[in-house]
């Protein structure tokens, strides 16, 4: 360091005292808190407990939550918990795996051929935005008012988004990959199963996630409909009895559904892409 | 017939509280309120008390809020949304009356032997397959909008009466039952008549039977209000109660009795359709709201013994609080009380 | 096997890319084809090994592959090219198992260009785990184990550090001196072209065009970084490239 002016006792006398650099970096970095998630949860319950006990929350707006509580063990004391969930998750796991697959399927077919594409997708983007439930009467017509209507509401409410994120993900697909694998040589069929589905897992995975959320939407108003069992219909029973406990519980079985099926894709996804 | 004077007696009741009602102006002359209504038949009670200017003259201004069901209305109610309706003691009325909301202060639609009241339906498929009596019901599916809905109590009644066991599938509206059994998917179900008949005359479906063989003074529908206003509003309950009852005595007089003549008929229903099946032109309109001509009760009189037995009877399937009481629910103070 | 091509010119619609190439290349060389930017030299690879069709003219095979020989055209990329969900050893049998080979005779093929590489301990490796040099070397392995005729190399160091990219060169001569392969080499990289062509071809700039072909008589393994030979032929490279670099610098992108 023999820069003159550094050692310039003039210069150094007219410039300001030295300054530390003011930090400006922070912030916009995600970090994990998990435990805050937990407590913004505590802290509404406490309010929601106090605010009805002391009155300043009438009995008609919030039911209080140790009564919901008490009401969710009484649902799994008597047994009905399992005879609602048992159903409802009958008709969550069939419906939905038939919507899924056969989305995957046509999704894959309209990510890999020109014609499919372009007779499938208008039709997919036409059945997108129809609000599934209104079309509930008409299922019953179809396929009877019994598991089969609700089988099928369910699957076709999972169908549409599952076919549009299949196709985004396989046209997502490294199209260098796909190059690679016919330098080798490798037979169409081999380039779909082993590079192209694999390279599109991703995506379809992440469409799960919003199709099964969707799922568990639709099994409430699939339950509208003759059902003398489920979540959704135990909902909508307590909802026309005006049991605020009831609803409250059956609601929060159906956030827990939410929570469980994320969880579920969140463990598919640890296992299946640890290779991101 | 003893039916008869006792009705004459109520009509005599309802005619002198209106009159008492009259002699002494309410405080508030020309008090605002808001009446919430179904576009139903059953209704016309209101329909007439306002058209003819009954609550007018009770010193009320009335203001109507048409609704597409019972619990939305039954909620606009408890909010203050709605100060008085008429509709039926379902479950979720009774939970809002348990949580201090709502009272019954009135009874509306009863059933009466002797005159048309609801009935028991089966579809086609049904029908053809020797289902004719309610009695052969057994294991059939029954269509309820919701558990707890007078459709469910009408049903699970004849059925205890038969000693039968029916698979009750809740459907949410009436338009999707009326659909579902029209198309075989359920099998049978309990509606008023002036749905009933037309259904039968399609073919699609047939009547088994009538609902007041079950329930002989069925309160179908009652009349109801805020618990605040039941309490603390009586000057304004009472006044509004007189209204209705005249439009009452006026309905029941003109289309049951028939003491006004073909006439008179003619000039309620185009009073009625000016609430009632306004879609459609008046000659259908005329034989519908004809059809489903039901007697209301005189003076907003209630049967409570039917309302214990519903309420029993929610009790008993478990859909209400088990030490709810029938105070809890009704308040008995402003009309004659029957059963 | 030899390669040859004759005639080769291509355009896209109305924009001329190549311009009559012919070429040939000998068995067990290795040609390096060097060119500024967007001459058009890895739409030739593309032609070379049949990924690509050219409007003009014919590639040519002169002769049979060797028997063992599973794809004889056989391309490494510049970007590597490697399936992420599957492990160095599946990236490798990924190209063996469409060939029906699989257990003990996959197992010794992969043995084998895994210790030619030098990755022995990485078979269980996921790709992710690996740094660039690694990934280029699994790239190279999977080429050797179908035993390729011809290795077409699409700037294959260009996407990694100058230090991997001296010592992955190093790999490549050691390779080659042990068994000789024939090779196209593509890249902008005069440095490259030097220490590994047998012959460099100079393009031109858009629409390519053959402007020299530099033969290079010193054996591969006795060429150093650093050499003052090279450095000539490089600096004789680059006067030859300079104005057309400069040119095709200047031009506006084609979309």
């Amino acid at each position: 360091m023999s820069d003159p002016k550094m050692s310039d006792p003039n210069h150094q006398s007219s410039s300001p005292a030295p300054r530390q650099v003011t930090f400006r970096g922070g912030g916009f970095a995600p970090a994990s808190h998990r435990w805050i998630g937990v407590a913004v949860f505590a802290i509404l319950f406490a309010l929601a407990e106090l605010g009805t006990r002391q009155g300043w929350i009438s009995p008609l707006t919030l039911p209080l939550p140790s009564d919901v509580l008490g009401t969710f063990g009484e649902l799994y004391a008597s047994g009905l918990l399992w005879a609602h969930l048992s159903v409802s998750l009958t008709r969550l796991l069939v419906g939905a795996a038939l919507g899924a697959s056969l989305g995957i399927a046509v999704g894959v077919m309209i990510g890999l051929f020109s014609y499919v594409r372009a007779g499938l997708v208008p039709l997919t983007a036409a059945l997108f935005p129809i609000p599934k439930i209104a079309l509930l009467p008409l299922f019953v017509i179809w396929f009877g008012i019994d598991e089969g209507s609700k089988y099928a509401l369910i699957a076709f409410g999972t169908f549409t988004p599952t076919v549009v994120a299949t196709y985004g993900a396989v046209d997502n697909v490294d199209r260098s990959l796909i190059r690679m694998g016919q330098s080798f040589n490798l037979s169409w069929f081999s380039i779909v199963r082993k590079i192209v589905l694999p390279g599109a897992m991703p995506g379809i995975l992440s469409g799960l996630r919003i199709s099964l959320a969707i799922a568990i939407i639709l099994l409430v108003a699939a339950e509208m409909l003759g059902a003398e069992y489920g979540i959704g219909a135990y909902i909508l029973e307590a909802g026309s009895l005006y049991d605020l406990e009831r609803l409250f519980a059956g609601v929060a079985i159906l956030s827990l559904l939410g929570v469980a099926v994320s969880s579920v894709i969140g463990i598919v996804e640890r296992r299946l892409l640890d290779w991101r | 017939m003893t039916i008869f004077t006792r009705r004459k007696a109520l009509a005599l009741i309802g005619g002198t509280a209106a009159t008492a009602a009259l002699a002494t102006p309410a405080l508030a002359s020309n008090r605002k309120i808001t009446v919430g209504a179904l576009r139903f038949t059953s209704h016309s009670g209101s329909f007439i008390g306002f058209e003819r200017g009954y609550f007018a003259k009770a010193g009320l201004d009335v203001e109507f809020k048409f609704f597409q069901a019972a619990t939305p209305m039954a909620v606009a109610i408890a909010s203050g949304d709605v100060d008085y309706a008429v509709t039926a003691m379902s479950g979720g009325l009774v939970s809002l009356a348990d949580k201090g909301a709502v009272k019954v202060i009135g009874g509306a639609l009863s059933e009466e032997t002797g005159i048309d009241g609801q009935k028991f339906l089966v579809s086609d498929a049904a029908y053809q397959a020797g289902v004719t009596t309610p009695a052969q019901l057994a294991g059939k599916s029954y269509g309820i909008t919701t558990a707890g809905s007078s459709f469910h109590y009408m049903g699970s009644k004849m059925a205890a009466a038969e000693g039968i066991d029916l698979k009750f599938k809740p459907l949410q509206k009436v338009g999707a039952i009326i659909g579902a059994l029209k198309s075989g998917q359920i099998d049978a179900w309990s509606i008023v008549p002036h749905i009933a008949k037309p259904l039968a005359g399609s073919g699609k479906v047939h009547i088994i039977g009538n609902v007041s063989d079950y329930l002989p003074d069925y309160q179908v529908t009652t009349v109801f209000t805020s618990a605040k206003n039941a309490a603390g509003e009586q000057q304004m309950t009472k006044d509004f109660l007189s209204g209705y009852s005249m439009g009452v005595a006026d309905y029941n007089a003109t289309m049951i009795d028939k003491s006004h003549g073909e006439a008179g008929i003619q000039e309620l229903v185009d009073l009625v359709h000016k609430y009632v099946y306004t879609d459609r032109p008046r000659e259908k309109a005329a034989k519908s709201i004809i059809n489903g001509t039901m007697r209301l009760n005189e003076g907003a009189a209630m049967n409570t013994a039917s309302l214990q037995d519903q309420l029993s009877w929610f009790q008993a399937e478990g859909l209400v609080d088990q030490s709810i009481s029938l105070e809890t629910v009704i308040d008995p103070s402003y009309v004659q009380t029957l059963g | 096997m030899d390669i040859r091509l004759s005639g080769v010119s291509h355009s896209y619609d109305d924009f001329e890319v190549l311009r009559d190439i012919s070429l040939e290349i000998p068995s067990g060389r290795i040609v390096c084809i060097v060119g500024p930017s967007g001459c058009g030299k890895s739409t030739l690879l593309r032609f070379i090994g049949g990924l690509e069709q050219p409007t003009q003219g014919k590639v040519l095979q002169i002769g049979t592959p060797p028997q063992d020989c599973l794809n004889p055209l056989t391309y490494i990329f510049q970007d590597f090219a490697l399936l992420p969900w599957r492990s160095v050893r599946g990236n490798i049998s990924l190209v063996l198992e469409d060939h029906g080979i699989r257990g003990a005779r996959a197992d010794a093929i992969i043995q084998d260009v895994l210790t030619r590489t030098k990755l022995s301990d990485f078979a269980k490796a996921l790709p992710k785990q690996l740094s660039g040099g690694m990934k280029q070397r699994v790239a190279i392995a999977r080429a050797l184990a179908v035993n390729p005729a011809v290795m077409l190399m699409d700037e294959p160091l260009s996407a990694l550090d100058s230090q991997t990219r001296e010592l992955l060169m190093d790999d490549l001569i050691s390779l080659w001196s042990r068994t000789p392969f024939t090779a196209v080499y593509v890249t902008h990289n005069l440095a490259e072209a030097v220490r590994l062509g047998h012959s460099i071809v100079v393009m031109s700039r858009r629409p390519g065009e053959i402007r020299e072909v530099v033969h290079l008589d010193k054996p591969l393994d006795q060429r150093q970084y650093g050499d003052a030979d090279l450095e000539e032929q490089q600096k004789y490279l680059w006067q030859l490239m300079r104005e057309e670099a400069r040119a095709a610098d200047a031009e506006l992108v084609h979309v």
